[in-house]
């Protein structure tokens, strides 16, 4: 398979994806839009492995490799910060001085606000992977040009 | 790590294309390790020397001064 049939089938499962979790939404089914992401990516994994005039040799993989790392690195400082803040209002502390139970409900997190960081979380993720992907293609040499 | 691909290539009339292609990797990388933007694996290092008939010492030269960028 050409590359460019790869960047074809690569949009079209994305266009499939957005119409499915349109769909998804309305009907409230949030399984429909989970298990078509997955059957997407799995999709698009296979797509990529037919792909024969595109070699990835060790210096995509050391960026690649580079730029996961990196954004890991960052974003489980950020999913931890959040994830404790998260425990503390399920527990309900620290409260000082400690008010009588049942004084006042624990402040929980709704599903709604629990979406929305979700999706923030989601969205640092990509940014920091593109950032760093291009932090990284550049280190070593992608955007070099020659006289060649 | 300095090296003299450039020189080599220009000797065996190469293209950057043709030598990516002979051993494997994209013209990009090539490119990336003429420019010491980029330290080949040992293996590539080696394709690339066994390519040419040459000792790897005579395509890549090892310099202590010159700090390593394939850290970090």
């Amino acid at each position: 398979m050409k590359k460019n049939s790869f960047f074809l089938i690569f949009g079209c499962i994305a266009l499939a994806l957005l119409v499915i979790f349109w769909y998804s939404v309305e009907l409230h089914i949030p399984l429909l839009i989970e298990i078509a992401f997955i059957i997407g990516i799995v999709s698009v994994y296979l797509a990529k492995r037919k792909v024969t005039d595109s070699i990835e040799d060790e210096r995509d993989v050391k960026i690649t490799e580079q730029a996961t790392i990196r954004t890991m690195q960052v974003f489980w400082v950020v999913f931890c910060a959040f994830s404790i803040g998260a425990v503390m209002q399920v527990l309900h502390i620290p409260t000082f001085p400690r008010e009588p139970l049942g004084s006042r409900p624990p402040d929980l997190l709704g599903p709604r606000m629990m979406g929305y960081i979700q999706l923030g979380l989601l969205c640092l993720m990509i940014f920091l992977y593109v950032g760093f992907r291009i932090y990284y293609a550049k280190k070593y040499g992608d955007f070099e040009t020659d006289e060649e | 790590m300095k090296n003299k691909i450039k020189i080599f290539r220009a000797m065996h009339n190469l293209t950057q294309e043709d030598l990516a292609r002979a051993i494997g990797v994209n013209r990009q990388t090539i490119l990336a390790i003429e420019k010491e933007k980029y330290i080949p694996s040992l293996d590539l290092a080696f394709k690339i020397s066994r390519y040419f008939g040459v000792n790897i010492e005579e395509v890549f030269i090892f310099d202590e001064r010159t700090p390593t960028i394939a850290s970090g």
